[in-house]
């Protein structure tokens, strides 16, 4: 029963890349020459020769907000296989978090990624915990050989939007 | 108009007593601190600035940062000098105090005021600048002070490892006449925030070294035109009348002029509010005294510079009083020189003598009724080619004049 749902819940999943809010999405640690659109935006992601880089170390802090609440479904990030990303964090709306308040809040979900899913498979997320996120927070800890400087090529959030109210679907009602 | 959060960061330790930066170490830094703060809340209204001082009993947070700049400023009253800068701890105490701001969207930076040695490790200070960069903090460092070479390698190691795209800077302020404050206003630390910073620091120039920079008369025509044409308007009429003064009196003319500039600047600069009892007083000297000085003043007026004075007339018509009897005396006064013709100058005469020019020219001016009789007056006199004796039209705006 369990495999059914899951697999209902994968034929719905839609890529959120429409519903990220560009104005709002930040990244700590980035490379200024390599920065965050390169991994999430639409025609950069798939550059290969195009990557998300990290600059003082090799942990990178992302903050997504949505446009919508979103439920996610799955992850894929992809990356070269040393400078890859390893161990990831993912936090649930929380805004504005610093390298410094990562251990303040457990994580909704930490992924371990392995070789396989920088080739693009994707990681399944506990998917109760992200029912109601108005905004991601992907906190990079390390990569895959330690060494001093992370690289993600690209980054595909999968889920489905809830069913919220489309505000310029509201008409006004003639007055009687 | 960068949105940002500063904490600056005082050396308050036994060696900003040092005079070789007049008339203390501390006291230059205080200037300078003020100056920063006034900068920064003026580019941009929500911009905070804290100030935390570094030596002393230890790192002390005097405020938080805040838009207050009345705050900002009271908090430097009464500091004590003493003990030793804590380079390291002061850096890390600003950035704890900037990860908690109330405006998250602020961006972040540092500026530390490093006068006394430094004892800490190249080597720690780059940690303490890549742990800066991580977390997006910008770092503004100003060296003056204490001068030896380690020093001045560590802070430069220091800020080229926070360095990101150029937002971190340092500046090295040696001792000298000028003072620490005027060096810091042409840095990056000022004028790095855009073209913010730069009409704050033109004013500031202005009002400390009584010259202009940048902007004519240190105010910004953009931030108040009104009182940029004002003071305009009485530079010109005080150059004019020193000029006059100058031919009249040909032996202290050079010293009449120095000193009437430099006094009539102070007089405009300190005055905003009240620069048309500047302009009344040393026009009242004139009118009171003597009626050629004032017609000279037309003449020289003219003789300096044609195309300009004419636009600039207009202004002044339009501007300083709008009345019809302060415009029939420039117009007099211009027609004057027409008629008198001590230069050789005809290309005023000519233009003035071009009634439809004149007409056209009374018709976009406000509160010039081109029918009204003293206006018609002077331009049917004007047509005639300038006999007019000037006494008639003259008394009428003298009386109602000041």
């Amino acid at each position: 029963m369990s495999a059914e749902s899951a697999s209902a819940i994968l034929r719905n999943q839609v890529d959120l890349l429409d519903f990220i809010d560009w104005t709002g999405v930040e990244c700590l640690n980035q490379n200024t020459s390599h920065p965050f659109p390169n991994a999430l935006k639409q025609g950069y992601r798939e550059d290969e020769g195009l990557n998300l880089e990290s600059d003082a170390d090799e942990q990178l802090l992302i903050y997504i907000p949505f446009t919508q609440v979103i439920k996610l479904h799955s992850i894929v990030i992809k990356g070269p296989e040393e400078e890859g990303p390893q161990t990831v964090k993912l936090y649930t709306n929380k805004e504005h978090m610093g390298f410094s308040n990562v251990a303040d809040y457990p994580p909704s979900d930490t992924l371990t990624f392995s070789p396989e899913n920088l080739q693009g498979k994707p990681v399944v997320l506990k998917y109760v915990k992200f029912q109601n996120v108005r905004s991601l927070t992907v906190f990079i800890e390390d990569n895959q050989s330690g060494s001093d400087v992370t690289k993600v090529q690209k980054i595909i959030l999968q889920g489905t939007t809830v069913e919220t109210t489309d505000m310029k679907g509201l008409k006004k009602i003639e007055d009687h | 108009m960068v949105l940002e959060a500063t904490m600056i960061c005082i050396d308050n330790s036994e060696w900003m007593r040092n005079g070789d930066y007049s008339p203390t170490r501390f006291q230059a830094q205080a200037d300078a601190v003020n100056l920063i703060c006034g900068a920064k809340t003026q580019s941009n209204p929500e911009n905070t600035v804290g100030v935390l001082t570094m030596a002393g009993k230890g790192v002390r947070v005097l405020v938080t940062p805040t838009s207050d700049l009345g705050k900002i400023l009271a908090c430097m009253h009464g500091l004590e000098i003493g003990g030793e800068m804590n380079l390291a701890a002061g850096i890390q105490v600003a950035q704890l105090a900037l990860k908690h701001r109330q405006n998250k969207k602020q961006q972040q930076r540092i500026i530390v005021f490093a006068g006394g040695p430094v004892k800490y490790d190249k080597k720690v200070l780059e940690m303490i600048g890549k742990k800066l960069k991580k977390n997006s903090v910008a770092l503004d460092v100003v060296n003056f002070g204490e001068e030896d070479e380690e020093k001045t390698e560590k802070l430069e190691a220091l800020v080229a490892a926070v360095n990101n795209n150029d937002s971190s800077h340092i500046v090295h302020v040696p001792a000298g006449s000028n003072a620490l404050s005027d060096v810091l206003l042409s840095t990056p630390i000022f004028t790095g925030d855009g073209e913010g910073g730069s009409g704050f620091a033109a004013a500031a120039a202005a009002a400390a070294a009584g010259g202009v920079s940048g902007f004519d008369f240190g105010v910004d025509p953009n931030l108040d035109p009104e009182l940029a044409l004002a003071l305009r308007v009485s530079m010109e009429e005080e150059r004019a009348r020193q000029e006059a003064a100058a031919k009249k009196a040909a032996d202290d003319s050079s010293k009449q002029d120095k000193e009437g500039e430099s006094t009539s600047q102070d007089a405009t600069m300190s005055e905003n509010a009240a620069t048309s009892a500047s302009e009344s007083e040393n026009k009242k000297d004139d009118l009171m005294d003597d009626e050629n000085a004032l017609l000279q003043q037309a003449l020289a007026m003219s003789m300096d510079d044609p195309a300009a004075t004419v636009t600039t007339r207009d202004t002044d018509m339009s501007e300083a009083a709008a009345d019809d009897q302060d415009l029939a005396l420039a117009l007099q006064l211009s027609v004057q020189e027409g008629g008198k013709d001590q230069s050789g100058e005809t290309d005023m005469g000519k233009l003035l003598s071009d009634q439809s020019f004149m007409s056209s020219v009374l018709a976009s001016l406000p509160g010039v009724d081109p029918n009204d009789p003293s206006v018609k007056d002077l331009l049917a006199s004007m047509q005639n080619q300038p006999e007019v004796s000037p006494k008639k039209d003259e008394d009428k705006p003298k009386e109602e004049d000041k």
